[in-house]
């Protein structure tokens, strides 16, 4: 078990430098501001370096390692030619404040980007700014508070959240200053209109949803919903957290939301990471379109004296909306995540929709195998299906309450079952309305031999006895970790030896 | 698309595993009022050479900053970074990752952030770091509201915050938009005419709920005073501070001086300017805030084997469990970048860093002397100490002078009439561990040439 500030050479800089243009004696530094005690960092040569985040690399588990079924979390294969194009100096080595004829490549990509996500999604206009989903819920819950303080319906004080949503949306919603309205879903996690309907009054701004829903279902009623909403005057908000169920098949636009994000690096792909860098550019329609954060890129015919510096016929500017929130990140959001999702959707263009349909076809598949493994195994009454239903879309959940109940063999211990087969566990305990959940989402890139084999492992776990499972993992860097000592024990940064 | 669909073709043999016959049925549940009507009006798909083509092509048309000699800096800094942090980043161990919400498989990136945590810790002086948020001007934002969480009970200044009145109106957009939920109300910090905080000012935030500065502030300029804020403030008001890491190098640990939640901009630790993103914001506080602070934190612990380990902790405080009381509602940050941050800064160590801040501070105290000699340029601040970066007052406006540097190859800086819309004749230059002495000498060449182009015109 090594760290970082084991390494402690006399002075071995990892990389040397060039000298300094002038001699650090010509520095000065405003009385009290020199600095007294340099940082206690580690002194590490490049092989050191190298080796330490080598092996810290291989304490890890990705995409590239296993299968990675991570409900809601879409951990689907990065292609690699995507890191290839997010190297190259003309989008690694540019300055957001560069002029526009500097940048007429990014500013065109980013133009078709906005339009290949207004059409996708059937809205009128899309930023590309806000650097992560959960900011994109931010932003647009902006957008629609100043729609309202505009028309001067400063009473619509609350936005409607179910109770299945994900954390980010009442927080973000809260964050603007919004009162959240939290709604019951129905035992299946779908919407249930008549709670709907004893909340909608014109106190409403927003409703908050997403389809398929967090237990991966349809909601089939969202047309309904949709009108109940605006019929009280509020806006419809889509959770692009699934959106890659439906590309090509269904759009928001077509549901009757007013407004929706995306993650951009869940629904195409910008590797996640090990928890960013995400991108989370939102959609509005028409009305609400003036309130987005700017700037945004529009196109005109390019001048001939512009011609030397465009990419096609068109010159691309930014521009401003006229009633703009202003900005929620500094500069152009993740222009890298951005290219690289480029990259991704150039690959699919108009057959985006097989992505969703294989996404789709994964999940129902693999659903289906785990349970006829578990019931050729004789296993299949410690797991039922988290909520009723024909057909899941790109994901769906399982209770393991039975197995909870019979032998005490939680959640959590079969996904810890499942650490020690080699596989990254499903996400567990959410959606909160299924008790004992595990939610699995196999992604489009993974192969029928693939989900096959996991069925059968899943129901080899089930088998285990609960003794071993809850000693599980045993095969793994290190075993069950003790989160109730970390936060009784805080221990936030390395201890150095005089503290 | 076809390499990336491993079940192309097999569709029909899991469907009828199921007991379908077609991908419509998977569908069913879908209504047709919201059926998609016909393709999506796009392209068609391309191979894989053909994508790289196309971004070499339209990528390839941008002005990469380093095809020229640039002056342009003003919030993002072009370091060299070290070949072996791309090399190691790249891993698809860390890459493909997510949330390392199974601590037993995600070690590796549990360790390195906390690793990272401790490095961002000594670097500002502060007991605490998160391991990142979006950028800089997001990791601001967030320390106005928990400045406010933490102190508006007691505060005198309910729901009051100041920030200096040089802070960029693209940081201070961020700021007022992650303010207003919760009616915080944000006041101003004067400057005297050297470029320094007006102490008077100052003052004038006893009671409220936090002060944010920057040192360097937004021009550059190394301000002595903030490190009197703390002793003017109390200990009810939180000091915030927002850094450019590499001038920890030189310049004193805000946490040193009594700071209480330093920020910051990481990306010149670690990462290239990206067009602005995806870069990393750096957060730091001390003990007093540490509940009611936003983003990941990592912990160390124990398996049950008593072995070491990491894990994230301290998530009550989080949108998954807390939901709208949540401190911020941030889920995806931005660790990746933060773990090329922490590459580089253990490959710098400490006489690393030391070095990397006096290559930039060097190459900025010879510019100043080089622009001090040329004829109707004047240096609004030039008494002061500058880090990176300082305003030229020239004999025109800032717009001209930079289409004329742009004609002649140069980038030649920031037109500050874009901050501050009456200065329209300034403009920041930047240097930094890239600038060379031969750089600093063709922009005043041409600095000089654009100047007496005037003096004909005239």
């Amino acid at each position: 078990m090594s760290h970082l500030f084991e390494h402690n050479g006399a002075k071995g800089q990892g990389y040397s430098q060039p000298a300094p243009v002038l001699p650090a004696s010509e520095i000065t530094l405003p009385s009290g501001l020199s600095r007294k005690a340099l940082p206690r960092w580690p002194r590490l040569s490049e092989p050191e370096m190298v080796r330490h985040y080598t092996w810290l690399s291989k304490r890890n588990f990705g995409i590239d390692t296993g299968f990675y079924p991570l409900g809601s979390c879409t951990m689907k294969h990065n292609p690699r030619v995507n890191e290839v194009i997010a190297q190259i100096p003309g989008i690694a080595d540019i300055h957001p404040h560069q002029p526009e004829h500097h940048l007429q490549g990014l500013l065109s990509i980013f133009h078709e980007m906005q339009y290949m996500l207004e059409v996708c999604a059937g809205m009128d206009q899309v930023t590309l700014q806000p650097v992560a989903g959960a900011q994109g819920e931010f932003t647009a819950v902006r957008c629609i508070q100043e729609y309202f303080r505009l028309r001067g319906e400063d009473q619509r004080t609350k936005v409607i959240v179910p109770d299945s949503a994900h954390g980010t949306n009442p927080a973000s919603a809260a964050m603007c200053g919004f009162e959240i309205v939290e709604i019951p879903s129905r035992t299946d996690g779908r919407i249930d209109l008549d709670a709907l309907r004893a909340v909608a009054d014109d106190t409403i701004a927003v409703m908050m949803i997403t389809n398929p829903n967090t237990l991966g279902l349809f909601e089939e009623d969202i047309l309904e919903a949709s009108s109940i909403v605006h019929g009280v005057g509020g806006q419809m908000y889509y959770d692009g957290a699934n959106f890659n169920a439906i590309l090509g098949i269904t759009s928001p636009g077509l549901m009757g939301f007013d407004a929706v994000h995306f993650n951009l690096h869940k629904t195409f792909s910008q590797p996640h990471g090990g928890g960013g860098p995400g991108s989370g550019p939102i959609g509005v329609k028409q009305h609400l379109a003036q309130f987005l954060p700017g700037p945004l890129v529009g196109k005109r015919t390019a001048n001939e004296d512009e011609l030397h510096a465009a990419v096609d016929e068109n010159w691309y500017h930014w521009y401003q909306p006229t009633h703009s929130i202003g900005k929620v990140q500094q500069w152009h959001g993740n222009a890298g995540a951005i290219i690289r999702c480029w990259a991704y959707y150039r690959r699919y263009g108009r057959g985006l929709r097989t992505m969703s349909e294989h996404a789709v076809l994964n999940a129902n598949y693999l659903r289906h195998a785990i349970h006829k493994a578990t019931k050729e195994a004789g296993v299949d009454s410690l797991v039922v299906d988290g909520a009723e239903a024909k057909v899941a879309k790109h994901e769906f959940t399982l209770s393991l309450a039975p197995a909870k109940e019979a032998h005490g063999i939680s959640a959590m211990d079969v996904a810890k079952g499942l650490l020690d087969m080699g596989y990254m566990a499903p996400t567990v305990y959410f959606p909160l309305v299924v008790p004992e959940c595990m939610m699995v989402e196999p992604t489009e890139t993974e192969s029928k031999d693939t989900l096959d084999t996991f069925a059968t492992d899943f129901a080899e776990v089930l088998q285990v006895d609960a003794e071993t499972l809850h000693a599980a993992p045993v095969t793994t860097p290190v075993r069950r970790v003790d989160e109730v000592y970390a936060a009784r024990n805080l221990c936030l940064r390395h201890p150095y030896d005089d503290e | 698309m076809v390499d990336q669909l491993p079940n192309l073709g097999r569709e029909a043999e899991m469907l009828a595993a199921m007991g379908m016959t077609s991908i419509e049925e998977l569908f069913a549940d879908i209504p047709s009022e919201v059926r998609m009507k016909g393709d999506l009006p796009l392209p068609p798909p391309q191979s894989e050479e053909e994508i790289l083509s196309d971004a070499r092509r339209l990528l390839g048309a941008n002005v990469a900053l380093g095809e020229r000699v640039s002056f342009l800096g003003a919030g993002l800094y072009r370091n060299y970074v070290p070949a072996s942090v791309f090399q190691l980043v790249t891993r698809g161990e860390f890459l493909t990752s997510y949330t390392p919400y199974q601590p037993e498989v995600s070690q590796g990136m549990l360790q390195a952030m906390w690793e990272f945590q401790t490095l961002i810790s000594e670097l500002v002086g502060l007991p605490i770091a998160n391991l990142s948020l979006y950028d800089g001007s997001t990791a601001a934002a967030e320390a106005l509201t928990c400045s406010v969480r933490v102190h508006t009970r007691k505060a005198t200044q309910k729901d009051t915050v100041y920030v200096s009145e040089l802070t960029p109106p693209d940081r201070l957009s961020v700021m007022q938009n992650y303010c207003q939920g919760a009616e915080i109300k944000i006041k101003f910090l004067r400057h005297n005419d050297d470029g320094t905080l007006d102490m008077d000012s100052v003052s004038e935030a006893i009671g409220s709920c936090g002060v944010y500065v920057e040192q360097p502030n937004p021009l550059g300029l190394l301000d002595g005073g903030v490190t009197q804020l703390k002793e003017i403030l109390g200990e009810h008001t939180a000091l915030i501070v927002a850094v450019q890491p590499v001038s920890l190098g030189l310049v004193e640990a805000p946490g040193h001086y009594g700071a209480d939640i330093v920020v910051g901009e990481g990306q010149p630790l670690g990462s290239p300017i990206t067009g602005g993103g995806p870069i990393y914001g750096i957060f730091a506080c001390s003990k007093p805030y540490l509940r009611l602070m936003p983003g990941r934190i990592v912990g160390r612990s124990i398996d049950v084997d008593g072995n070491t380990a990491y894990c994230l902790t301290l998530s009550t405080r989080e949108q998954h469990i807390r939901r709208h009381r949540a401190t911020s509602n941030i889920c995806t940050n931005e660790t990746l970048i933060a773990l090329m941050g922490a590459m580089h800064m253990a490959l710098l160590g400490p006489e690393g860093l030391y070095d990397l801040a006096v290559r930039n501070m060097t190459a900025c105290i010879m510019g100043k002397q080089k622009l001090q000699a040329v004829d109707g340029v004047h240096i609004p601040h030039s008494s002061g100490d500058h880090f990176n970066e300082f305003a030229i007052e020239l004999p025109g406006t800032a717009k001209d002078c930079l289409e004329y540097l742009d004609s002649v190859g140069i980038v030649g800086g920031f037109d500050l009439s874009l901050w501050y819309p009456e200065r329209t004749n300034w403009m920041l230059v930047t240097f930094t561990d890239q600038t060379q002495a031969k750089h600093i000498d063709l922009l005043i060449e041409h600095l000089s040439g654009w100047v007496s182009t005037l003096e004909v015109a005239a």
